[in-house]
């Protein structure tokens, strides 16, 4: 069930090179959020009028986390927030990332802050008994949202090679890939380059790919048909779909990046 | 309370002045459980041509100074897909159901409006002969007024239903447009649809949405549609339904003091889309503190 409703900041602060954490209480969405599921910050602006879409990296008890980067004017203003601030949000909205039938494993591939949804879904299959393997890439080690983690097995690449192996984390997974016969399931999130270099990974058959999904949104709730990605394969049940509604979390054999 | 039910001409009477506008409100049934959708005078959805349309490629939106561009194209499921999924929803709504309708030829329009006529749960059709984001249909008909009479009278022939022409500001004359329109046996004009606009990246050098030259909306047209709705009021008698860039409460009384009866609810939508609780609440709080019984005492009554 959506709300939309005045969060309250309960901690705000920065973790990496432009990068923070957010903890918000507000107990609905903490109760209904799933992982992959992104939330709409509402800001008193009326220049830029859209809403900024960020995906829930943690749900506990009352609160919810984010992480983001301050990359604009609006991240730029959350990075001001103060505890006790009230935040307009509205959320949870999307759909989610699904734990797979016992017996497949998962990994967990990130690109820079597109680690914030798979740390939320980290959470939760490390409580449903699972410790994924988890390959985060960022440009630097100031860039990096985790350098250690107790719930999953974290393989760290940076593109300088201040932290892990130097170079695209996509290549140290495709290292990791060509050991693996059996089935797997990846989820990914991170910039669109990172994840267009996995579509070759489509041609093994053991493997489906999830991938989270950024367009531009205006509404964040299906009503302004703006934040389109075109269909591939089996499902044609319309040309475009709507990250926001019909994603943003998406099996890579069903949509086209190059359109 | 103050009476804030207005009549569009003698055939119409919504609940209050406050409707949706097409094509930022979906069909209604997708923010239902966020947004009590009675609370709207009228409902307008989406535009909806006789066969499914996909709309144009990406980009298709994009935020600029006050205001959004948009170039969706009309991207709909259809006349068949909306009585056979949308129907069981719009039909149970207590508040008055407007199609707006799209079509790329006389014909088209003729044939959704006779199988809609069937429907008796439909209020209204609002007829878009104002978008600006298609090649074909949209717009051609709403700037040429040979062509713009012709549609009107065979839409006023084809259905007794009312009929609001919603225009387009990207014309010389919005005026005539709106007298060719009653003249032809329109219930209502609504007006503005967007305004010409388009924005490029200056890294990229790409235009920021797919058409390049797509249909601005937002707070940054309110004045616009301002202007427009004057013009109008002066040249037609049929009811004005006012929209482009209302945010709130003083938006509404301010179209509605240039003349428009009834007024629609776009981006703002997207802004906040609990918009409409506020603003009536506001309308009824204006009238009691101006002393005024009724919002339709107002229309039309700045001080010249
Ligand atoms: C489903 C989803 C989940 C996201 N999760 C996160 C997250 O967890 N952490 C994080 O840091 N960022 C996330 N983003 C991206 C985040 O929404 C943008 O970084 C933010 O909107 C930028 O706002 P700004 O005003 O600071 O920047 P602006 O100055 O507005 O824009 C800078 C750039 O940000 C992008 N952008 C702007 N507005 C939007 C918008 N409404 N939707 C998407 N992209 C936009 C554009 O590419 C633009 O070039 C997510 C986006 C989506 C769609
Ligand atoms: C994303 C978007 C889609 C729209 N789609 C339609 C449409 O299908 N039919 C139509 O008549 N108008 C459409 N419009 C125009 C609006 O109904 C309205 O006339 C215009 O946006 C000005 O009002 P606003 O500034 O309050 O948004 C659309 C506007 C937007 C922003
Ligand atoms: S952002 Fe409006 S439909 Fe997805």
């Amino acid at each position: 069930m959506r709300s939309l409703i005045n969060g309250s900041v309960l901690d705000n602060r920065q973790i990496a090179e432009d990068i923070y954490r957010a903890t918000i209480v507000t107990p609905d969405i903490a109760g209904a959020a799933l992982p992959g599921q992104f939330i709409n910050v509402y800001f008193p602006d009326s220049v830029k009028i859209f809403p900024r879409p960020f995906s829930i990296a943690g749900a506990e008890g009352s609160n919810i986390q984010l992480f983001y980067k301050v990359i604009g004017s609006q991240t730029e203003l959350m990075s001001q927030w103060k505890p006790g601030d009230p935040v307009k949000i509205l959320g949870p909205l999307g759909n989610s990332f699904e734990i797979p039938a016992p017996g497949t494993e998962i990994v967990l591939l990130a690109g820079g802050v597109g680690a914030a949804p798979l740390l939320f879904f980290r959470d939760r299959l490390y409580e449903s008994g699972v410790k994924p393997k988890f390959f985060l890439g960022a440009r630097t080690q100031n860039q990096l949202l985790l350098r250690a983690d107790t719930k999953s097995e974290l393989t760290i690449a940076t593109d300088d090679g201040s932290c892990g192996s130097r170079g695209l984390v996509t290549a140290v997974f495709y290292e990791f890939l060509t050991g693996i016969d059996s089935p797997l399931t990846v989820c990914a999130c991170g910039p669109d380059p990172m994840l267009k270099a996995l579509k070759p990974m489509l041609e093994n058959s053991n493997l489906a790919v999830y991938v989270s999904l950024e367009k531009t949104m205006a509404c964040g709730l299906g009503l302004c048909q703006g934040c389109i990605v075109k269909n591939a394969g089996h499902n044609s049940s319309g040309d475009y779909s709507l990250v926001c509604r019909d994603g943003p979390v998406f099996n890579l054999r069903d949509i086209d990046f190059n359109a | 309370m103050p009476d804030i039910s207005v009549k569009l001409g003698t055939k119409l009477t919504l609940t209050n002045p406050i409707m949706t506008a097409s094509g930022t409100f979906g069909y209604g049934d997708e923010v239902s459980d966020l947004v009590d959708v009675n609370q709207f005078g009228a409902i307008v959805t989406k535009s909806l041509s006789l066969e499914p349309r996909v709309g144009n490629p990406a980009p298709r939106i994009a935020e600029t100074p006050s205001g959004m561009l948009n170039s969706i194209g009309l991207a709909n499921i259809g006349l068949e897909a909306f009585l056979a999924d949308k129907k069981p929803f719009l039909a149970a709504l207590s508040t008055k159901v407007v199609v707006n309708i799209a079509a790329r030829t006389e014909d088209e329009f003729i044939t959704v409006i006779e199988r809609l006529d069937a429907e008796d749960w439909i209020t209204a059709y609002e007829i878009n002969v104002s978008c600006p984001n298609v090649k074909e249909g949209g717009i051609a008909f709403g700037t040429n007024p040979v062509v713009l009479k012709k549609l009107c009278e065979a839409l006023r022939r084809t259905t007794k239903r009312f009929l609001i022409i919603k225009l387009s500001p990207n014309v010389t004359d919005i005026a005539k447009m709106a007298q060719i329109a009653e003249d032809s046996g329109a219930d209502a004009i609504s007006l503005i649809n967007t305004v010409y606009g388009a924005a490029i990246d200056i890294y990229s050098r790409k235009p920021k949405i797919n058409t390049v030259i797509g249909g601005l909306s937002g707070p940054a047209i309110k004045p616009i549609a301002c202007a427009n709705i004057i013009k109008v009021f002066s040249a037609v008698s049929v009811p004005i339904i006012g929209i482009g860039g209302i945010c709130n409460g003083e938006d509404v009384i301010e179209f509605i003091l240039a003349g428009a009866t009834a007024v629609q609810l776009g981006t703002v939508n997207f802004m906040n889309p609990h918009a409409v609780g506020g603003i009536i609440r506001y309308i009824e709080n204006y009238l009691q503190q101006q002393r005024l019984g009724a919002i339709s005492d107002i229309i039309g009554c700045f001080e010249r």
